[in-house]
């Protein structure tokens, strides 16, 4: 009886509770909202760094990683093979060659780490070759007498193999992407002239466009302008087992593009026994054992496994060979909870200002039912659940919003290109996909529960010291 | 058989600057299925009387017995409940819960009383039927006429068979024809469910119905006179 009393006194003033209740709703999706947005950022930067980058588990020999020394090899191979498989949850491996050398173009060179890898392995392990730019060529598929290196588009636009150039297949690129008429028009100035470099181009299109337009439309324009000759020779030179300077020329097989701009710079993938051959590396040696498991929770138990398996060997998962992304996850669980009690805390306020005004107008029903015979507990209850279905009826239609909301933008993204160049220097996408999961949602309505609860206690209590006969008497 | 028993009942409001004996020294009995009327002038002290019958307000000095129980040495919370069990209250300003329909509102004190479905349902319908209210069940009181809302709330009043009901100036804010109707079902109930009734009044119509006429006046009982 207390609860359907207590739900129809939320309806009594209908504009009053639909207003709290909106505000209620507006509040909360904001709140779920914003931290579907920034939750998915950093899962996103995760998964791109275990999926592209690290995968679960890596088995190094002890010295490679802070001397980077070629003869830093793991020497049984394949009974670190043998151990790994056994691990909690591990689905597959591969080893890896991985060197430091210098890649160079005619007039560029930079420092790179070039992994020899299995291609096909590398496939089951990674999805880097489903970061492929179409037409830029495959993920050294392809039999040619050369040898042949998987390179970032950063590090192609370092070494100058990426052009730009405005030709009319551009400005019609452009033209299907809903670049603006007088932007195109703009553009024309810059027709027939080839860039050579992403700094060149992009100083010559900021001085044809005004620098709203150029914020706007410069990704887009870059995109259309980019070209890139398939079969574009770089040279890679580094120290081989017998400590010799070596030199090699490859051909770039294709481009890869990632969120991480410090990863597309920095990494060449080359066929295993391409470098092996190269490096006088012998057969069944790797510096490196990279392990994929079923399932990322299960990151702990296999590398506690293995770190007991392989105490020679120094045995990683993913938060600790980049301890920043999993120092972030954390952080961000704790910004979500202090976002969320802010957010909670101002719509409890709220909450308590409409409940305390519906309790200062039924001064006389409240003496009335005191001097009828309702008990102090029962007169809280009443007032509480009036809050309490106040804040829930809220939150959950919030929620429901955001659900909404979340499903509709997880599915095609936000754009954030505009931002690209900022937020991918840091390893994020400029894509963002909302995600939130159960457990949020869950936490979330209790949390609705308890503000309403809590909001409820100073107009209860005032309802509570109500004298009956003084109630009585109001007006 | 005694209802209640009023013993040198003293109740003085200490004001900052003047003390009110709004009741002094006031001693009377109430008997089984009494139709009885508290009148005098405003200020005599007759809402006060009646707050300390409902045990709404606890005498300064003396001694209140409703069958046998002294008000003054309840808690809060038994006092509540006594009152709930013991005591029916119908107000000048009607005060139905507004939510809920006449049906309801009847049932509101035989639902704190957690009475089965069945047995509230039938008493409040023998009630909306005693009123005259038995096709208005399912309104809300704000779709009920002033004189309509009060018989809902002397049937709530009647609804868990109080010892007896306190009537605080019932019709002061009806019109003639609704006023008599509802002094004459209350005086039929009065009779069909030997219930006292005890009101506070100033009017004439009420008084002439009345089986008995208490007349206070500064406080003080000046008469009482039973007149069947």
């Amino acid at each position: 009886m207390i609860p359907e009393i207590a739900w129809k006194n939320v309806w009594r003033n209908k504009s009053r509770s639909l207003i709290v209740i909106t505000a209620v709703t507006i509040g909360v999706f904001a709140g779920v909202f914003t931290i579907a947005v920034m939750n998915s950022s950093v899962v996103q930067r995760i998964d791109a760094a275990v999926n592209e980058e690290l995968s679960h588990i890596q088995v190094n020999n002890k010295e490679f990683r802070s001397s980077s020394d070629i003869k830093s090899l793991i020497p049984d191979y394949d009974k670190v093979v043998t151990d790994m498989m056994k691990a909690p949850g591990m689905q597959d491996l591969t080893g890896r060659i991985i060197i430091r050398g210098i890649a160079s173009t005619a007039g560029r060179s930079t420092g790179v780490e070039i992994n020899g890898i299995n291609a096909a392995k590398e496939k089951q392990i990674f999805t880097l070759h489903e970061k492929l730019i179409p037409g830029t060529g495959d993920f050294l598929d392809t039999e040619t007498k050369y040898n042949k290196a998987f390179i970032g588009e950063k590090l192609a636009k370092e070494l100058n193999i990426i052009r730009y150039s405005i030709t009319e297949e551009s400005l019609k690129k452009l033209k299907d992407e809903k670049l603006p008429g007088e932007i195109s028009t703009k553009l024309i100035a810059l027709k027939g002239e080839r860039f050579t470099s992403d700094k060149k181009f992009s100083r010559a299109v900021e001085a044809v466009l005004l620098p709203g337009e150029y914020r706007k439309y410069i990704y887009l324009i870059k995109e259309a302008a980019w070209s890139y000759r398939p079969g574009s020779k770089i040279i890679l030179s580094f120290i081989d087992i017998n400590n010799n300077q070596t030199e090699a020329a490859f051909r770039v097989s294709g481009i890869f593009r990632t969120n991480n701009d410090m990863f597309e710079a920095m990494s060449v993938f080359v066929p295993e026994e391409e470098l092996r051959q190269l490096t006088g590396i012998p057969e069944n040696s790797y510096h490196r054992v990279i392990g994929r498991l079923k399932d990322n929770s299960l990151s702990e138990a296999a590398s506690a496994y293995l770190k007991k398996e392989l105490p020679g060997y120094e045995v990683m998962q993913w938060k600790e060979i980049q301890p920043d992304l999993a120092m972030l996850a954390d952080m961000m669980q704790q910004i979500y909870g202090i976002f969320m009690g802010i957010i909670l805390a101002a719509l409890s306020f709220g909450i308590v200002n409409t409940m305390l005004m519906s309790v200062l107008e039924r001064t006389r029903e409240i003496g009335m039912l005191s001097a009828i015979g309702m008990n102090r507990n029962r007169i809280f209850s009443m007032i509480m659940l009036e809050s309490v279905f106040l804040s829930l009826t809220g939150g959950l239609s919030g929620m429901l919003v955001s659900g909404i909301v979340i499903a509709a933008t997880s599915k095609n993204g936000i754009n954030l290109v505009q931002y690209s160049e900022g937020l991918e220097a840091f390893g994020y996408s400029a894509y963002l996909f909302p995600t939130i999961d159960a457990p949020f949602f869950i936490m979330t309505t209790i949390l609705i529960v308890f503000t309403g609860i809590l909001s409820s206690v100073y107009p209860a209590r005032k309802a509570l010291k109500l004298n009956p006969i003084e109630a009585l008497r109001k007006e | 058989m005694k209802v209640i028993e009023i013993t040198d009942v003293y109740k003085i409001y200490n004001s900052s600057e003047i003390k009110v004996n709004a009741v002094n020294g006031v001693s009377l009995d109430f008997e089984e299925a009494e139709f009885a009327a508290i009148v005098g002038p405003s200020g005599s002290g007759k809402t006060t009387l009646l707050n300390l019958l409902g045990g709404l307000d606890l005498p300064t000095s003396g001694k209140i017995l409703i069958d046998g129980t002294d008000l003054s040495l309840l808690k809060s919370s038994q006092l509540i409940d006594f009152r709930m069990r013991n005591i029916g209250f119908v107000f000048q300003a009607y005060n139905l819960i507004p939510v809920l329909t006449a049906r309801e509102n009847i049932e509101f004190i035989m639902n704190l009383q957690k009475m089965s479905k069945a047995s509230r349902e039938e008493r409040s319908f023998e009630l909306l039927k005693a009123v005259g209210l038995d096709d208005r069940a399912g309104s809300r009181p704000s779709k009920l006429s002033g004189g309509q809302q009060q018989r809902i709330a002397v049937a709530r009043a009647l609804a868990s068979k109080p010892r007896f009901v306190l009537a605080d100036e019932p019709t002061a804010n009806l019109d003639s024809k609704s006023a008599s109707t509802l002094l004459e079902i209350m005086e039929k109930l009065n009779h069909e469910e030997k219930i006292t009734f005890i009101f506070s009044t100033h009017d004439p119509r009420v008084v002439k119905m009345a089986h008995r006429i208490i007349t206070l006046e500064d406080g003080k009982v000046v008469s009482d006179v039973r007149t069947e």
